[in-house]
């Protein structure tokens, strides 16, 4: 029997019993409306966050300390922008032209990773984004690298492979503000204070407040929980925290020797929603920045793109 | 909506002479020859290169992943296999 | 690694005429980078990047040769320096303005680095000639990417000819504050490292002025016989250390967290 004789509900049948196979869904395949609807909320809020995620960091190329530092950090940017582009071209498959996402980006109506609304108000905070932040989503892309949709994989393995040096750009500083001066040595544990909660939250709330994991996890657009992702996190960054002497500002943080893992408090979930909706601290700035990006440069965009249909016509 | 984002190409890239043009994905551009530039600093910013293709997107033509029928085969074809026929004989002997 | 110049070079106008050429790349990489995150469309702040990265590791590759000279590592040359001891030229010093101004400076400053690590080809100098061979290679790509932009805005919508036009009429004369005078350029060119600054010039205008004018661009330039003649005042002054308070705040940046704590490792 060929597809265009089956019925809707064996078309799903399908498509989940290729699924829990392992196998890959590609562009032009049939896929429940919730799954492409999903994804497209997935790999645009990760191209968003991408995008976004260049101006924390970006703020400090003018004032890098030194030409190594300053080269890397360029470079570290490009590839977010790398990133962001090549997700954005994964969530385009789906059929949402990147113009649109854009506009919903900019007009606030769209949802990007959360930690990139706190400020980086001094260079540590640059290291520590590398080392903390880049950790959290490394862990959390190498488990979308086996996402069933097969664009969305293969930019995560593709984005994990750069991802891995920009945690050894970071954590490479770190280290040394941790060899310098004591004032080097108190920037470093004032960035770890003010970053780890927001990056322990990167992860997602946990399963019974989060809305979408169940049906996610079934259709293996993702193929472990929020809390494992956390879990996995803490147990790799916290002995790394503290093998250069930094505190974790987390007094209940400790080995269970029995669980085999790191016990930690909880974030502050309130706070999530609030500065997810808008409410954090650099939510306005951001956005700012983008949509002045995106308007002054409008004239390039369309005056290039003028040139070119008269060059396709010549 | 007024699309400012440019048409998009899709990018094959060579990483020596003697490999095949491998697909590494898709750049927005204004034309041809920006595509090529936009492929080379998105796609050989780490990765080692000497050729890169571009192809405007509308240009590809593709097959039907819902049309599984274009790809059938139905009928015993083994004999195109190599394995299904017997080797030459040969005679281990001494030459001459 | 130390290496000594040839006995008859004139030791201490080759080692400023070096700066020049660092100090240069350093200010030009620092604006570019400045782009990072804020370009118009995603694929043009990746190749803006970049650019950025190649501008400041060809600074890096100069403040090294100089540091061969004299000992004096390329951080201590770039972070270190009070503002008014730079000696690149002021072109390079001022804020990106729109991206118009940025795409005909980065043009005008990508054929100038043609003509310019061309002439190094020749010098007397074997490591000015070595480096320009590795140099020109990268910038083979900068030209054609600046280039392929002045070509395309010059004359694509009523706005971007405006634009461009507006930002060719500001960066002309400042970029004929490139080929300022240097120090003992007499000393230099009778050694054989490189032609001068008006041969130089001569060359630049020969590649800019056709390519800018059939791009819709008007500039202030008239030839006859090959030799040129331009209408304006240059904007010079950098390869004497006099330069505008830009620079001041683009050195404030640029060394603000190296300076934090003196003496520091970051």
């Amino acid at each position: 029997m060929s597809s265009q004789e089956k019925t809707t509900e064996q078309k799903l049948a399908d498509f989940e019993a290729r699924v829990s196979r392992g196998e890959k869904i590609e562009p032009g395949d049939w896929m429940p409306d919730d799954f492409r609807k999903t994804l497209i909320r997935m790999i645009g809020q990760h191209a968003h966050s991408e995008i976004v995620g260049q101006l924390p960091e970006g703020k400090w190329i003018p004032y890098a300390p030194g030409f190594r530092r300053k080269l890397t950090l360029v470079a570290k940017v490009q590839d977010e922008a790398g990133h962001g582009q090549l997700l954005y071209r994964a969530a385009e498959t789906l059929g949402k032209p990147r113009e649109e996402m854009l506009e919903e980006l900019l007009a606030g109506k769209a949802k990007y990773a959360n930690v990139f609304n706190y400020p980086t108000p001094t260079w540590a905070d640059v290291g520590v984004i590398g080392w903390l932040v880049d950790t959290a989503a490394v862990i959390n892309q190498t488990m979308l690298a086996q996402t069933s949709y097969g664009p969305y994989a293969r930019a995560m393995k593709r984005i994990c492979y750069e991802e891995s040096f920009h945690i050894k750009q970071g954590y490479d500083s770190i280290v040394a503000l941790t060899k310098g001066t004591p004032a080097q040595r108190a920037m470093a544990q004032d960035a770890i204070n003010r970053w780890w909660y927001p990056t322990l939250m990167m992860s997602g709330p946990p399963d019974s407040l989060s809305t979408h994991t169940a049906q996610s996890m079934k259709w293996k657009i993702k193929t472990k929980t929020n809390e494992q992702v956390r879990q996995e996190f803490v147990d790799l960054i916290v002995p790394q925290i503290r093998a250069l002497g930094f505190d974790v500002p987390d007094k209940d943080c400790h080995l269970d020797k029995k669980a085999g893992h790191w016990h930690y408090t909880q974030p502050d979930w309130e706070e999530l929603k609030r500065v997810v909706n808008g409410d954090g601290p650099m939510n306005k700035e951001r956005l700012a920045v983008r949509r002045k990006a995106h308007e002054d440069g409008r004239w390039v965009r369309e005056a290039l793109a003028a040139k070119g249909k008269a060059l396709a016509t010549a | 909506m007024t699309d400012t984002q440019w048409e998009t190409y899709e990018v094959f890239h060579q990483t020596k002479k003697g490999d095949p043009h491998m697909y590494v994905g898709s750049v927005h551009a204004p034309d041809p020859e920006m595509a090529l530039q936009m492929a080379r600093d998105q796609f050989a910013r780490r990765l080692k290169c000497v050729s890169i293709w571009v192809v405007n997107s509308k240009d590809i033509t593709a097959t039907d992943y819902q049309n599984e029928d274009f790809f059938a085969q139905v009928t015993d074809k083994s004999y195109r296999d190599p394995k299904a026929f017997g080797a030459p004989d040969k005679d281990l002997s001494d030459e001459h | 690694m130390s290496i000594e110049l040839p006995f008859s070079h004139p030791r201490e106008s080759v080692l400023k005429f070096i700066l020049s050429l660092a100090d240069d790349e350093l200010m030009l990489g620092h604006r570019d980078a400045e782009w990072t995150g804020h370009s118009p469309i995603l694929e043009e702040d990746i190749a803006f990047s970049n650019i950025a990265q190649d501008e400041l590791g060809h600074s890096l590759v100069w403040y090294t040769l100089y540091e061969q000279l004299t000992g004096k590592p390329p951080d201590a040359m770039a972070f270190e320096r009070k503002w008014n001891d730079f000696v690149c030229s002021r072109f390079v010093t001022y804020p990106n303005g729109d991206f118009a101004y940025s795409v005909v400076r980065q043009y005008l400053f990508d054929e100038a680095e043609q003509v310019k690590l061309s002439s190094f080809r020749e010098s007397s100098l074997q490591q000015l000639s070595e480096i320009a061979g590795k140099l020109l290679r990268e910038e083979a790509y900068h030209l054609l990417h600046s280039k392929g932009l002045v070509e395309r805005l010059g004359d694509a919508t009523e706005e971007s000819h405006r634009r461009m036009q507006a930002a060719l009429d500001e960066a002309f004369p400042q970029a004929l504050g490139m080929f300022e005078r240097v120090d003992d350029e007499e000393g230099l060119v009778k050694a054989a490292v490189f032609p001068g600054n008006n041969v130089l010039k001569t060359e630049w205008l020969k590649r800019v002025v056709p390519v800018l004018t059939n791009s819709a661009l008007r500039i202030p330039v008239s030839s006859k016989n090959g030799s040129f003649t331009y209408t304006v005042q240059p904007d010079e002054g950098g390869r004497k250390r006099n330069h505008t308070q830009h620079l001041r705040r683009l050195v404030d940046d640029l060394q603000q967290v190296y300076r934090l704590v003196p003496g520091a490792k970051w």
